[in-house]
């Protein structure tokens, strides 16, 4: 039987975000999709795509209209806020991530966390907001629109430096959460302003990962706060966090948030398990071995274990290395359509 | 001594395959009440009673070496063991390593003047692009503690610096870490470049970070990865002493 799409994109990825039917199950990076081959293609180079919103609006729709993704993801970065919020940045070159200085962080303790005013209007947040409404007029109707904005822990890690603060977390666990607390209003701020620019969903990258804390840590510090952004963010929330987390995923299932797009450390089947059903889950495909350097047919390979297993959204396990080859990203939605033409 | 502190015959319970055991009991045993109470300070987290106890043992006249194995290490091999098998995670590791730091800064000016020959010769740096430094700081304290002479050339080193920097110091081992999968490629490059300019089997080549693995570190054409820092620690000796069979058989 030929295959047939009954859904637009951004229908399948808000229905899969909802819970609800799909036609067949969505391919969408919440973090995003860009590459030095894309940037290219468009001619938006970072670290320019990150700071310029026309810039920024054409590199991400490359992720539907090149690579045939059901949504769009005009932040490429972690770091938008953290430039805003005035922390040393190290722009890079079109071949590499621009970052946060962390080892000269701007912050010390909690007197200094205050949210500069125009926060929002920094050019660095501009340029996902005015992606975004360029973006909405252009594929609104046809793709979901992602946004991002980041979580305090990961927030807390550019301020103050990573060690600084998860020493921090020892040594005054009741300061660290007020903290927390503080630094969550740039996040529900960032997410706010996506939504009025357009933004369908928010992914919230938030990287209390298991590499670096326990599934403890997450539960003491930032499970009521996940829980309170679920709550006022008016939009389906997408949790974000690299490396090992199936520790964590119980108390992330339970914070309200639509979906965890989770590691390819993690197996996809013991991922469903560890959520049973309390959250929907994104992932896993591997970036550095699988995606970087392998080819569509390992890809193929990942994708198929994540769809048998349930997984409701396919995607890379978190933004891809730069130069990750086309046809790996390409193999992607080819696999997802294949096995559910299979299916049929 | 057997062990007679409480507290520490508890965190001893943590190590629980057999050779380690052996090893860091034989090195906690070595040590008298003083030297356990180090240890088990060390694990804990409490600085200010390791630069305390570290400064009452030199005072007292145990050799800085003995006091670096017997109270130091000893504490981090346990701290090392919880970490690998995810008793702990790197908050409580990093209070452990800031109380080790105290007890060096007492011992490092003595083991400096006294001219002993360091196991190998190492520079490490996270690669071009990453600047986290959490990991390659814990492992470059493991190294020293070891007898390793390291230079750390930081944080987004590019290969040139690797390059310059292994050359200027004569280095033995060259070893990159990464925290991010999107920078971990650049381990490979770094490798590269080293054998676009003939050097590639000057050094031995080492990678670790938080997404690597074994199966990476091969891909980008590495001779050891370490999983974590004692990891680190025990494959640069493996593979020096391997270098050392192989050069003089």
């Amino acid at each position: 039987m030929p295959y047939e799409e009954t859904m637009t994109p951004r229908e399948r990825v808000m229905n899969a975000l909802a819970g609800l039917p799909v036609d067949r199950t969505p391919v969408s990076n919440p973090t995003n999709v860009a590459t030095v081959e894309l940037m290219d293609m468009v001619d938006a180079p970072f670290p320019d795509a990150c700071r310029d919103p026309g810039l920024n609006a054409e590199l991400a729709a490359t992720g539907y209209t090149e690579l045939g993704f059901d949504s769009i993801q005009p932040y490429f970065t972690i770091i938008q806020e953290s430039s805003a919020l005035g922390c040393e940045m190290q722009w890079e070159q079109k071949d590499n991530w621009p970052t946060v200085r962390m080892t000269n962080p701007i912050w010390k303790g909690e007197d200094d966390v205050v949210i500069p005013a125009g926060f929002l209007e920094h050019r660095d947040m501009v340029s996902v907001t005015g992606a975004i409404e360029i973006l909405k007029r252009e594929f609104g109707d046809e793709v979901a629109i992602v946004g991002k904005s980041m979580g305090p822990w990961t927030l807390a890690y550019h301020v103050f430096g990573v060690e600084t603060f998860l020493l921090m977390t020892v040594d005054d666990p009741d300061m660290t959460m007020r903290i927390m607390d503080k630094l969550k209003e740039a996040t529900v701020l960032f997410a706010d302003a996506q939504i009025a620019a357009g933004a369908d969903a928010i992914c919230v990258p938030d990287h209390a990962t298991g590499d670096l804390v326990s599934g403890e840590y997450y539960r003491r510090f930032l499970q009521d706060i996940h829980t309170e952004m679920a709550e006022r963010i008016d939009a389906p929330l997408i949790l974000h966090i690299c490396g090992r987390t199936l520790d964590r995923m119980p108390y992330i299932a339970q914070t309200g948030m639509a979906s965890f797009h989770f590691d390819s450390r993690n197996d996809p089947q013991e991922a469903m398990d560890a959520v049973d059903g309390g959250i929907g889950l994104v992932g896993n495909i591997n970036n550095p071995q699988t995606l970087y350097s392998r080819g569509p047919d390992e890809v193929r390979e990942e994708v198929y274990a994540c769809l048998e297993a349930g997984v409701q959204m396919i995607a890379p396990e978190c933004a891809i290395p730069l130069q990750t080859k086309l046809q790996n990203l390409l193999a992607i939605p080819d696999a997802v359509k294949d096995w559910s033409a299979e299916r049929l | 001594m057997p062990i007679v502190h409480e507290g520490l015959a508890r965190e001893f319970e943590y190590v629980t395959q057999e050779e380690e055991r052996e090893t860091i009991l034989g090195q906690l045993e070595a040590g008298d009440a003083l030297m356990q109470e180090m240890a088990y300070s060390l694990i804990t987290g409490n600085h200010a009673a390791v630069d305390e106890l570290t400064r009452k043992a030199l005072d007292k006249g145990r050799g800085a070496n003995d006091v670096l194995d017997e109270g130091l290490i000893s504490g981090m091999a346990v701290v090392g063991v919880k970490f690998r098998d995810n008793l702990i995670f790197v908050p409580e590791v990093l209070i452990a390593a800031r109380a080790m730091k105290a007890g060096m800064a007492h011992i490092d000016p003595i083991l400096s003047a006294s001219g002993v020959e360091p196991v190998g010769t190492a520079v490490f740096g996270t690669v071009k692009g990453d600047l986290h430094d959490i990991g390659k700081n814990l492992c470059i304290m493991m190294l020293r503690g070891a007898g390793f002479v390291v230079h750390d050339i930081g944080v987004d080193a590019k290969p040139d610096e690797f390059i310059e920097a292994a050359d200027e110091n004569e280095a033995d081992l060259v070893m990159m870490s990464a925290l991010l999968t999107t920078t971990m490629p650049n381990m490979g490059r770094t490798i590269a470049e080293f054998e676009d300019m003939g050097l590639r089997d000057e050094y031995k080549f080492m990678t670790g970070g938080a997404p690597v693995t074994q199966e990476f570190s091969d891909d980008m054409g590495a001779d050891g990865y370490g999983d974590n820092a004692i990891a680190c620690v025990d494959k640069a000796k493996e593979l020096l002493q391997a270098a050392k069979a192989a050069s003089s058989g």
